[in-house]
C-alpha cells in the first residue's frame, strides 16, 4: 500500500514538474510533501482507479489527514 | 428612494471601531474613512466618471469602495493577475474613464470622453462592475449595485460585533465581496491574512481571533488538512462557490460542532440565491415553486435550475439568460431525489476544479492540434477532494506510441494551460461516444 501510494505520488510530481521532498515517511506533512492540493486530488482519484475505492467519499468519521501516516491509515482502514 | 452609499451605511459605527485587522496592524473605521476622503478629494472626479480599480491590495480596494460608491457612475473591479490585454479589453468594454492601479500614485485618465457633467457629489447609484471568474477566455462583465451585492447581507449590529470574519476570497469577486460587506455592514472585524499558503493564513486568523470563515469546499478540505485549523473557535462557517457534498459538510460539523454551518448557492450573475442550513447536501425539494421563500426556484424540463429574484444585476450577460417569466437560467443541472434537489454540474460542460472553471472545448482544441491525435473528449471526473478534475479520452492514430503521445500531450498542455486545466487522466479509446442529442457527454 505504502509503495503504491508513494509510487503514484512520484508519478504525479513528475508529470506536474513538482519535486517531492527527499525523505517520504509516515511523519511527512502532506501539504509540505511537494504535492499541492491539485496533486492530492489526482492522487486520491488515481488510487481509486488502482485500488477500487476512495475512502474520502465513504468516511464514517469525516477527518482529513495531515501526515502521510494518517493518509495511509485511512486507506488501510477502508481496504477491501 | 435613493439607496445609501457604502460610506453612508458605515456612518452609524464609531470611528474607533476596529474595522480591519491586517498583517500591518489594525485599521479603524475612522482611518479608513479618512483615507477614502482624502483619496477622493485628491484625484477630483466627476459624477459621470467610470473608474477601473486594477489589482488593488484589499485595504486599498476597500478604501476605493468607500471613496467612490455613491459618487461616481461606475467602478470596475479587476483582480490582480488579470493579464494586461484582458484588462485593456474589459476597461474598454465597460467604458471606464479613469484607471487606478494604486492609491498612492496619480490615476490614469483615459481618453474616452469624461463628460464634465458635475464634480462628484454624493447621490449617485454607482454600478459595481464585476468580471465573472467564468471559464477560460475573456471574463464577462456583470453590473451590480451596492444594493444587489448586499441583498442578503445581515445587518444585525449586536450580533455583528461578536464576529471576526477571515477573508480568504479575492475581494474583487462576488464571494469575496459578500464577506467584505457582511463584515463591514454588520460591524464585525475583517481579518485580511498575510499572503502565502493556507497555513500562513490560518496563523493570521488565529492571531486575529477569527470566528467566521467563508470558503469553497475544496479550500475547506485543504484547511482541514492543516495542523492548526482545530484551534480556530469557529462559530460561523460558510461554504460556497462549488457544490458542497455531504462529506465536507460532515467533516466540518465533526471538527467544529459549535459552529453554524451554511452552504450558499450564489453566482456573480444571480447574486446569492439561497442558503442551506441543515448540513445536508443539496436543498429541500419543497423550496421549488414555493412563494414563501424570497427567490423563486424551479427546475426546467431539461434539468436546468432557474431562479427569479427581485434584484438581478444588469448587463447583457444576465439579460440574455432571463426568460419571459423573469427566471434566470443558472445553467446548473440538478436532479431531484428523495425530496432533495442535488447539483450535478454545469450544463455548459464547464468543469469546476476546486472553484477554478475549465472550458473543455478549449482544452480539446489544444489537444487536437497535437500530431497523432485524431479526436479528443475532455470532461470532468468526480473528485472527492476538488469536486472535479479534468480527464481526457483520446482517439490516437493506430501506429503511434501511446506512452510517448501521452508525454507530449501533458507537456504541451502544461506549457499553455494553468495546472488545473491539464488533464490528470488520459485514456486512449477507439472512438468517442456522443449523447442522444449528438452532444459530447461532459459529465462522467
Amino acid at each position: 500500500m505504502k509503495e503504491t501510494i508513494i509510487g503514484i505520488m512520484r508519478e504525479i510530481a513528475a508529470e506536474s514538474g513538482n519535486e517531492l521532498v527527499q525523505e517520504l515517511d509516515e511523519t511527512t506533512v502532506l501539504l509540505e510533501s511537494g504535492l499541492d492540493s491539485l496533486g492530492f486530488a489526482i492522487l486520491v482519484a488515481r488510487l481509486e482507479e488502482e485500488l477500487g475505492y476512495d475512502p474520502f467519499s465513504m468516511m464514517e468519521e469525516p477527518v482529513y489527514p495531515r501526515k502521510l501516516g494518517e493518509f495511509l491509515d485511512i486507506y488501510r482502514k477502508y481496504a477491501r | 428612494m435613493m439607496a445609501n452609499s457604502f460610506s453612508e451605511l458605515l456612518c452609524g459605527f464609531k470611528g474607533e471601531h476596529r474595522c480591519l485587522s491586517t498583517p500591518q496592524g489594525v485599521v479603524t473605521l475612522g482611518e479608513l474613512m479618512n483615507a477614502a476622503y482624502s483619496f477622493r478629494s485628491r484625484i477630483g472626479l466627476y459624477s459621470s466618471s467610470r473608474i477601473a480599480l486594477c489589482g488593488l491590495a484589499p485595504v486599498d480596494l476597500l478604501t476605493a469602495f468607500l471613496a467612490f460608491d455613491g459618487y461616481v457612475s461606475a467602478m470596475l473591479l479587476l483582480p490582480a493577475g488579470v493579464d494586461a490585454l484582458t484588462t485593456a479589453m474589459l476597461i474598454a468594454e465597460s467604458g471606464c474613464t479613469c484607471r487606478v492601479d494604486s492609491l498612492h500614485g496619480s490615476p490614469e485618465m483615459l481618453g474616452v470622453g469624461d463628460v464634465e457633467e458635475s464634480f462628484a457629489v454624493p447621490g449617485k447609484e454607482t454600478r459595481w462592475i464585476l468580471a465573472t471568474s467564468g471559464t477560460t477566455g475573456v471574463p464577462k462583465l456583470v453590473e451590480h449595485t451596492l444594493a444587489t451585492l448586499s441583498r442578503t447581507v445581515k445587518r444585525d449590529r449586536v450580533r455583528g460585533a461578536e464576529f471576526v470574519w477571515g477573508l480568504l476570497y479575492d475581494p474583487c469577486r462576488f464571494a469575496g465581496l459578500q464577506v467584505v460587506l457582511q463584515a463591514l455592514l454588520s460591524g464585525s472585524t475583517l481579518s485580511i491574512p498575510k499572503a502565502g499558503g493556507v497555513s500562513a493564513q490560518i496563523e493570521s486568523f488565529l492571531s486575529d481571533g477569527v470566528n467566521a470563515l467563508s470558503a469553497t469546499p475544496s479550500l475547506w478540505r485543504k484547511m482541514l488538512m492543516t495542523e492548526r485549523i482545530g484551534e480556530l473557535s469557529l462559530r460561523q462557517i460558510t461554504v460556497g462557490g462549488e457544490t458542497a457534498d455531504q462529506v465536507i459538510l460532515d467533516a466540518l460539523k465533526f471538527r467544529f460542532p459549535e459552529a453554524r454551518i451554511v452552504h450558499i448557492y450564489a453566482s456573480t450573475e444571480a447574486g446569492t440565491a439561497f442558503a442551506v442550513q441543515d448540513c445536508r447536501a443539496g436543498f429541500p425539494e419543497e423550496w421549488l415553486e414555493n412563494d414563501s421563500i424570497p427567490v423563486g426556484l424551479k427546475v426546467r424540463d431539461d434539468g436546468h435550475l432557474l431562479i427569479r429574484s427581485y434584484k438581478f444585476p444588469s448587463g447583457n450577460e444576465v439579460a440574455g439568460r432571463i426568460d419571459a417569466d423573469g427566471y434566470l437560467d443558472t445553467q446548473d443541472l440538478v436532479r431531484i431525489h428523495d425530496g432533495r434537489v442535488y447539483f450535478l454540474g454545469r450544463a455548459s460542460g464547464s468543469i469546476n476544479v476546486g472553484g477554478n472553471k475549465v472550458n473543455p472545448e478549449e482544452v480539446e482544441n489544444l489537444i487536437r492540434q497535437i500530431d497523432g491525435v485524431i479526436d479528443v473528449r475532455v470532461f470532468g471526473k468526480k473528485s472527492s477532494m476538488l469536486g472535479q478534475i479534468v480527464a481526457a479520452e483520446v482517439v490516437a492514430e493506430a501506429d503511434i506510441d501511446r506512452q510517448e503521445l501521452k508525454r507530449v500531450l501533458i507537456q504541451r498542455c502544461r506549457s499553455v494551460l494553468d495546472s488545473w486545466q491539464v488533464p490528470a487522466f488520459i485514456s486512449f479509446v477507439q472512438e468517442l461516444t456522443e449523447t442522444a442529442a449528438g452532444k459530447r457527454e461532459r459529465i462522467s
